[in-house]
């Protein structure tokens, strides 16, 4: 009797106890759910810099484990991980695009290779780096000769990246006030690095060991890991005979962040918009 | 054990000249006091602890492809081990939103990889030798205990089932929302994250679990909360590591109840429980070793099922 009885006060206090932890997860799916509505609103569009290969951002916030792999991989430490003050993205990876831009260093986008769960997508760089060889091999056995087939497709393969669009401000920009640039970017005291398009060298330097002598300042065009399909420095004459110049941004910019990471002016004259695509930005 | 709903007779208890006090001429008080100050496996179990950890601080920070990632998702020499209670979670979400297709394969490697090992080694093994809130909390418990001792606090206990409500609480709340929403609040994942990449002030919703551990009630977050030991528990039940029990050797002094982190899992210490003469802990059972080091008589003991058969 006595043990029959223990077991019922067993059982109401497991039945109340139940209540408790489910009333605590209700409570706790609300607030996540307010917290998402209320961020969307709040940031209007709005996101982090993912690194590359990130799929779209609603999936991504499910799909990243917070492991960190692609933290570690990254060899020019460009991927970090979120606070909590990011909210419901704590955890997940992230680039500060002014602090150390991914400049492709790694030559194989190793953070979305790395990544067990897919949230960084390597599969449509892999396509695209096949595809590339292929579209060589079509011009015949002559032309397979002269490349480097690694080469080609590690050019394909950083050209199908898309985090963001780069965005020039115009009222700040060196170049369309006709000012050069002669010096060192960033201070001596940048930390971060890259890897000069000048040099042929896969390795990247630290961009406070870097000078630049330029009449009219086109950092962002010359370092762009892209080259000329992602911006170019265009040259208009004006009706009354002076010229002036302005860097456009073009179709090809993946929104890797070199430019904005060399932009000399403080802040940055041109500014990466996370996640946007190129047609969103320039409409 | 009751797993089946089977319930044998407990065997006849143990005559007094049959104690292993008894056999050995030594007074009870004596015989218990043997090894008293061996700490053989939790020395070792901590040291493994804070090696695995260290690990991954050290492949980090130097840059070494050892064990890299976090505990929530890692890369051991190459070969990638993923905590199981994320994976379902993530597949939970998957289902809803079609993106299964997506997954690696290296998703699936180390999915089953950290299953399959942690189904040999068996219970929550897990917890007691790689978590790193679990030594925290072994130092809260110890707090706690000294606390209720002095009589400044009262014990708490709840129902150990309440895991596996947050178990499916969870997976049903990371269906509904659309996001890893206890790896959030995970506290191993935190301090992991922490230790590797630098702390964050998300560290303080850990102190507060802690805290709550050492005020209200023993061991809370481990034995009522955390589905990945749910998770560890469900995988682990029928491994051929365990800790055995030799009734002959037992001299019911009851010291391994006393240290065990999962005390009902040594329920056939008590005399006249135990139903066979040898007993195999169950999958609650984090294989911290504090059993096997107490033990005067050296009852309890690590062992491969099985294999102690055939040598």
């Amino acid at each position: 009797m006595a043990k029959e009885n223990k077991t019922n006060i067993n059982r109401r206090q497991f039945l109340k106890s139940t209540a408790v932890a489910t009333a605590s997860m209700v409570a706790i799916g609300a607030g996540v759910s307010f917290i998402q509505k209320y961020k969307h609103d709040e940031n209007d569009g709005k996101q982090l810099l993912r690194p590359p290969g990130a799929i779209e951002e609603d999936a991504f916030l499910y799909a990243c484990i917070k492991c960190g792999l692609c933290v570690q991989i990254c060899p020019i430490h460009a991927i970090k991980l979120a606070g909590i003050n990011e909210n419901l993205s704590y955890g997940t990876p992230y680039i500060n695009a002014r602090e150390q831009a991914c400049d492709f260093s790694c030559d194989s986008i190793q953070c979305a290779e790395t990544c067990p769960t897919a949230a960084l997508y390597f599969v449509q760089f892999k396509e695209a780096g096949l595809k590339a060889i292929e579209e060589v091999q079509k011009q015949g056995p002559e032309a397979l000769k002269n490349i480097n087939p690694f080469k080609v497709q590690v050019v394909a393969m950083k050209k199908v990246t898309r985090i963001g669009v780069a965005k020039l401000n115009e009222k700040t920009c060196l170049s369309v006030k006709g000012k050069g640039f002669s010096g060192t970017p960033r201070g001596k005291d940048f930390k971060g690095v890259l890897r000069p398009q000048s040099k042929e060298s896969r390795k990247a330097y630290p961009l406070r060991e870097q000078n630049y002598e330029r009449e009219i300042c086109d950092l962002c065009v010359t370092e762009c890991p892209i080259g000329e399909e992602a911006i170019k420095l265009e040259k208009n004459v004006n009706a009354d005979g002076t010229v002036s110049y302005k860097p456009k941004v073009l179709e090809g910019c993946t929104g890797c962040g070199v430019c904005e990471m060399i932009c000399p002016t403080e802040p940055a004259s041109i500014v990466i918009e996370a996640g946007k695509k190129y047609e969103e930005v320039y409409s | 054990m009751k797993l089946f709903g089977k319930k044998s007779e407990p065997l006849p208890p143990k005559k007094n000249e049959d104690m292993p006090h008894s056999k050995l001429g030594m007074p009870y008080k004596d015989w218990m006091g043997l090894n008293e100050n061996r700490h053989k496996w939790r020395n070792r179990r901590w040291a493994f602890l804070i090696f695995i950890n260290l690990l991954f601080v050290v492949s980090f920070a130097l840059d070494l492809s050892l064990l890299e990632g976090s505990l929530s998702g890692s890369r051991l020499l190459g070969f990638y081990l993923l905590d199981p209670y994320n994976s379902f979670q993530l597949l939970a979400i998957s289902v809803r939103t079609e993106y299964l297709p997506y997954l690696t394969m290296n998703f699936v490697i180390g999915f089953f990889t950290i299953v399959i090992f942690y189904a040999i080694m068996g219970g929550r093994s897990f917890c007691s030798w790689v978590c790193p809130y679990h030594f925290l909390a072994e130092w809260a418990e110890k707090l706690h205990d000294y606390l209720v001792k002095k009589k400044k606090i009262k014990e708490h206990s709840f129902q150990r089932g309440l895991r596996y409500v947050f178990w499916a609480g969870f997976i049903i709340l990371a269906f509904a929302t659309e996001r890893l929403v206890f790896e959030t609040l995970n506290p191993v994942g935190i301090l992991s994250r922490a230790m590797i990449y630098g702390p964050g002030l998300i560290l303080l919703w850990v102190l507060v679990i802690i805290a709550f551990e050492i005020v209200y009630s023993k061991r809370f977050w481990c034995r009522y909360v955390c589905p990945i030991g749910a998770t560890w528990s469900i995988i682990g039940n029928i491994s051929p590591v365990a800790v055995k029990f030799e009734l002959d050797k037992c001299g019911h002094c009851r010291k391994c109840q006393d240290v065990c982190l999962v005390p009902h899992e040594l329920w056939f210490v008590t005399r006249g429980k135990a139903t066979q003469e040898k007993h195999y802990v169950g999958s609650d059972c984090t294989r911290c070793g504090y059993c096997v080091d107490v033990c005067p008589g050296d009852a309890l003991n690590f062992t491969v099922k099985g294999l102690d058969k055939i040598l």
